[in-house]
């Protein structure tokens, strides 16, 4: 559940730029929500994913809260509102975001939190014991093969990261808490395919590959000793790289809400999952946020084309309906059809 | 701690009325929020259409309700139904305090175990007493209020059988862990799902008192309002305060609205015209009718009667999910052949309710053409931009089932005895996987169910704090018969391995080709039942694993791509190959629930030890049948020979008698003839022999 003392530096890692865009786009507008990667082992998945967390500005939390509250966002958990009600203070504080992990092979109860064996042994009292939908809340969910993860912790994650809350009615425990989280997922399609309802809550996709090219594979093999050999030396060496990329984040989120996408530009996202036939509206919605955090980050007043058609593979290709005997549509062949009409 | 589960305000979501389009879905909604006695909503539909953001939008506009002060089940004396504690309190003729409280939203989460939902013993009360008190669960919460379940489908059977119990009864009767308790429970149950995940057990669907189909919009005039609306944070209190208004008004409307003699006939006209199942249907349709009068009056707010209007406006509502299925096997099998198992069907009956809930959607040709001839003239309908009700997309076996009928051969032996009530991939699992759902006591415990013990101890404590050495300091003196023990249940997929025949013959490139789509099909279907698909293919003098076990449609599709066929028909080899696939995969799993799918002519020409290729093949059988190893053959020869030979009859590539059919009798299998190889033509009996149960 805890990272490794010393983190890969984000900005050291060599091609991926799909991948890293992906992470970096959910960084500056976390209801983008989420990203699934796909690909073989061996892709610097987790790495990446680690090191986002590096990046991204500190939160501010309710101090003793379980659930790391937002305190400028009602409604908060129940242990703070009743904090609040007995007239206690509540003081926040500042917390670096972290990559909470979820095994594949855990326990509902673990997930989803139980009744606290302790309080009840030794105290006789009924107690909430958080599980890791409590932990992850505002934090990076990590689900390394999530498409191996049992059906029913399926079932509890899609419902947590459809309300953004965990609603627990077990083991004579009934209680909700927040649980918001940025879902990532990675996974191995060699090894079964996940069910498209959760697919579907993830907001972008992307899938890596194996790098060819010989000269970069040279590089992450360089990179990848020096850093094996002096973890501290290799950070300190990429710093200014990593502060950069922080300030490029930060200053995203905060341009983030001036950043216009027109109606032309709506209709154009609208027409494109029309004319790819993708379920429901989720697309859509995560198309545009997805677009306007990629004009923050450039820097960028407004959205238009250019941004939609960069992200659109990320928002669709995992929502295009697959039909027996028939090749799914390339979405990047259909975006610039679509997209070009615009 | 204390039932905290519905506290003021959970998260903020859109308004009612800020969800764009979805016409029928907020009709729907309303019309059960004017008459809970409609018997609430289901919503199913393609993910990402604002389901649940709209069924839990419903909260905010609900009017408010009277509920006895300091009632920990909200009984509501307006409904004439009194919980065992208030009616002790009225008892001393002294009228109950009450008081007007919001109506809000209880979930039940997917998670929640039945001790929860239900109510089970109070155990700090317990514990401190010494005395039994009952902590009241979900469904008590829920009384006077909605609940709402999100991914119905997916609820555990466990907990449907109780939702079912409390909607049919309006009470929870709670008879656990020395417990005794009865309390009322009417609520408003709303349920929504993704018809792609699994169909709903045909109870349930039939509790839900109406349902609507819900697409994406297809305008992109108003997909971007979805989307502006999602970014607009316009305040959603105005909109939704005249909503709650009108809702109270229409509720106050409601018992003044009348219906007439002949409206009632035209629903019940209607009922029959559209064959549906039982005789919900018409009952609420009238109510819905009703509901909507009551929700739009005349003229300047004037009580109006319902009218044929607003019987045309819902009835698709109560229709949709009630029509008996139409063209599938389930009607086809209980009219047309007699030696099915099952009676004559009782019209108005369950229809064929079996556990596994694997009911079909209604046909969607008939529903759709139903739809239209009953309601002519019904411009109105058209409420919205959205088209009318959607069809359910069409299941694949309907059409070619009759087509199917004609190649089936019904062997003569007995029928196999069929095991199990056909939850084929539900087991309740001993290895402490699986979902936690309810706890029992048994004799050694392994996987102890905390809670339920400590309920168990809980009312002993004080009396065995007595008798306790002095300076133990525990809290809780636990003994061997408050042990309990977690029941888990865990869904299990199939493993469907297709043996296939890739020798040459005129047909063999047919035959690979279909086998090769029906895998394709079966995966595409499988993550609904975490099913997974392997292949083996013999020919030559060899037989080959042409794909792994795998529930991945990408690797089938790559593996599967080029199948050589040619060559001679070495069966034995395949046999043996498919028994230790198995094998393999049982050991790994023991609960794993094997299928195998034999496609061949059974003729097989070429020896694995030297013995007769008959004989080997025969005795390869047999022990696949000893591994108790359920088998389908598809007898893909096209001259069928008598089972026994007839002297001096036919011969056939050295074979004077149907050796498919006897294969199939060793293998204690099913046997079908197929004169045409076809995708459909595998399908369907695997699927049967999946629906049956493996």
């Amino acid at each position: 559940m805890s990272e490794p003392r010393s983190v890969y530096p984000f900005t050291a890692l060599v091609g991926q730029d799909r991948m890293r865009l992906a992470l970096e786009l959910n960084a500056v507008n976390p209801s983008v929500g989420g990203v699934l990667i796909r690909g073989q082992k061996g892709t610097a998945k987790s790495t990446a994913v680690r090191a986002l967390a590096r990046l991204l500005p500190e939160i501010q939390v309710i101090r003793g809260c379980r659930y790391g509250c937002d305190p400028l966002s009602e409604p908060l958990c129940l242990e703070c509102q009743q904090r609040r009600a007995e007239g206690e203070e509540l003081v926040s504080e500042p917390r670096r975001m972290r990559v909470v992990e979820l095994p594949i092979n855990a326990s509902e109860d673990r997930v989803v939190g139980s009744i606290d064996l302790e309080a009840a042994i030794h105290a006789g009292q009924r107690r909430f014991q958080p599980g890791v939908l409590a932990e992850a809340n505002r934090q990076i969910l990590y689900v390394d093969e999530v498409n191996l993860l049992d059906d029913h912790i399926v079932d509890v994650l899609l419902d947590a990261a459809a309300m953004g809350v965990n609603v627990v009615e077990r083991e004579g425990i009934s209680v909700w808490h927040p649980a918001r989280f940025i879902l990532v997922g990675t996974m191995n399609p060699e090894e079964g395919d996940l069910r498209p309802q959760l697919l579907d809550r993830f907001g972008l996709c992307v899938d890596v590959e194996g790098i060819s090219d010989l000269s970069e594979r040279v590089e992450i093999v360089l990179r990848r000793e020096a850093f094996e050999e002096d973890p501290e030396g290799f950070q300190a060496a990429w710093a200014e790289a990593e502060d950069r990329l922080r300030v490029q984040i930060a200053e995203a989120m905060a341009l983030l809400p001036q950043v216009e996408v027109g109606r032309p530009v709506l209709e154009a996202i609208a027409r494109l999952s029309i004319a790819l036939d993708v379920d429901g509206h989720r697309a859509d919605l995560v198309g545009r946020k997805a677009a306007q955090a990629l004009a923050a980050l450039r820097g960028g007043r407004s959205a238009g084309i250019a941004e939609v058609a960069e992200v659109a593979p990320m928002v669709l290709s995992h929502r295009v309906r697959s039909h027996p005997g028939q090749r799914s549509p390339d979405v990047a062949e259909v975006a610039s059809r679509v997209l070009g009409e615009a | 701690m204390s039932v905290t589960a519905v506290a003021p305000a959970r998260r903020r979501g859109p308004g009612f009325l800020q969800v764009v389009g979805q016409d029928r879905m907020k009709l729907a909604l309303l019309l059960a929020a004017v008459d809970p006695l409609i018997g609430g909503v289901l919503i199913r539909g393609e993910r990402g259409t604002a389901k649940s953001t709209l069924a839990r939008a419903l909260a905010a506009v609900l009017p408010p309700r009277e509920v006895v002060a300091g009632c920990r089940f909200h009984c509501q004396p307006s409904e004439g139904d009194l919980c065992q504690e208030c009616r002790r309190r009225s008892q001393g003729g002294v009228p109950l305090p009450l008081e007007i409280v919001p109506t809000g939203l209880v979930e039940l989460p997917l998670g929640a175990t039945e001790d929860r939902v239900v109510g089970s013993l109070d155990l700090e009360f317990a514990l401190n007493s010494g005395e039994v008190r009952f902590q009241p669960g979900v469904l008590a919460e829920a009384n006077g209020q909605v609940l709402y379940v999100d991914e119905v489908n997916l609820l555990d059977h466990h907990l449907v059988d109780v939702l079912l119990d409390a909607a049919a009864s309006g009470r929870n009767v709670v008879e656990r862990e020395g417990v005794s308790a009865s309390h009322p429970s009417h609520f408003i149950l709303i349920g929504t799902m993704n018809p792609e995940e699994g169909e709903l057990r045909p109870q349930l669907l039939d509790r839900f008192g109406l349902c609507v189909d819900v697409v994406g919009l297809r305008d992109p005039e108003q997909r971007v309002r979805v989307m502006e609306s999602d970014l607009g944070a316009t305040d959603p209190t105005n909109a939704d305060e005249s909503l709650r208004l009108q809702l109270i008004a229409a509720r106050r409307r409601l018992p003044e609205v009348e219906v007439s003699r002949n409206l009632i006939r035209v629903a019940a006209r209607m009922a029959v015209d559209q064959r549906v199942v039982g005789h919900r249907a018409d009952l609420v349709m009238v109510r819905a009718a009703r509901a909507l009068a009551a929700l739009r009056p005349g003229a300047s707010a004037e009580v109006r009667p319902a009218g044929l209007q607003d019987l045309m406006e819902v009835s698709e509502l109560a229709l949709v999910h009630r029509r008996r299925v139409a063209g599938s096997w389930v009607p086809t099998m209980a009219e047309g052949v007699a030696d099915q198992q099952t009676g004559a069907p009782a019209p108005g009956g369950d229809p064929e309710s079996t556990q596994g809930g694997e009911g079909e959607e209604a046909g969607a040709g008939e529903a759709g053409e139903g739809g239209q001839s009953s309601s002519p003239g019904t411009a109105a309908e058209a409420t919205s931009g959205q088209a009318g009700p959607m069809p359910a997309p069409p299941s694949a076996n309907v059409e070619l089932e009759e087509r199917y009928e004609a190649g089936r051969l019904q062997l003569p032996h007995e029928r196999r005895r069929r095991r199990g009530s056909g939850r084929r991939s539900r087991t309740s699992s001993q290895d402490r996987r699986g979902r936690y759902v309810s706890s029992r006591w048994q004799e050694r415990t392994t996987d102890l169910a905390l809670d339920a013990t400590l309920r168990a101890a809980a009312p002993h404590q004080v009396e065995r704090r007595g008798t306790a050495p002095a300076g133990d300091g525990r809290a809780i003196q636990l003994e061997r018969q408050d042990l309990r023990q977690k029941v888990r249940q865990r869904r299990i997929g199939n493993l469907i391995v297709f043996l296939v025949d890739a020798s040459a013959s005129m047909d063999a490139e047919q035959r690979m080709d279909a086998t090769r789509s029906a895998i394709l099909a079966l995966l595409r279907e499988a993550y609904v039942r975490r099913d997974r698909v392997a292949m083996i293919s013999f020919a030559g003098r060899s037989a080959r694993v042409a794909l792994r076990p795998t529930s991945s449609v990408d690797l089938a599709e790559r593996q599967l791509s080029r199948l050589a066929v040619g060559g001679t028909t070495p069966l034995t080899h395949g046999l043996v190959a498919a028994l230790d696939l198995i094998l393999a995969e049982r050991r790994r799993d023991q609960d794993v629930l094997p299928l195998l799918v034999l496609i061949s002519d059974g003729r097989g020409n070429i020896s694995l030890r030297g013995d007769e290729p008959l004989r080997e093949a025969q005795a390869a059988a047999a022990e696949i049948h000893r591994a108790r190893i359920h088998t389908v053959v598809i007898d893909t020869s096209r001259d069928h020979l008598p089972l026994t030979p007839t002297p001096g009859g036919p011969q056939l590539a050295g074979y004077h008698f149907n050796a498919c059919a006897d294969l199939s009798r060793r293998l204690g299998g099913e046997y079908f003839a197929l004169f045409d190889v076809t995708e459909q033509g595998i399908l369907r009996p695997v699927a049967e022999a999946l629906r049956r149960g493996t």
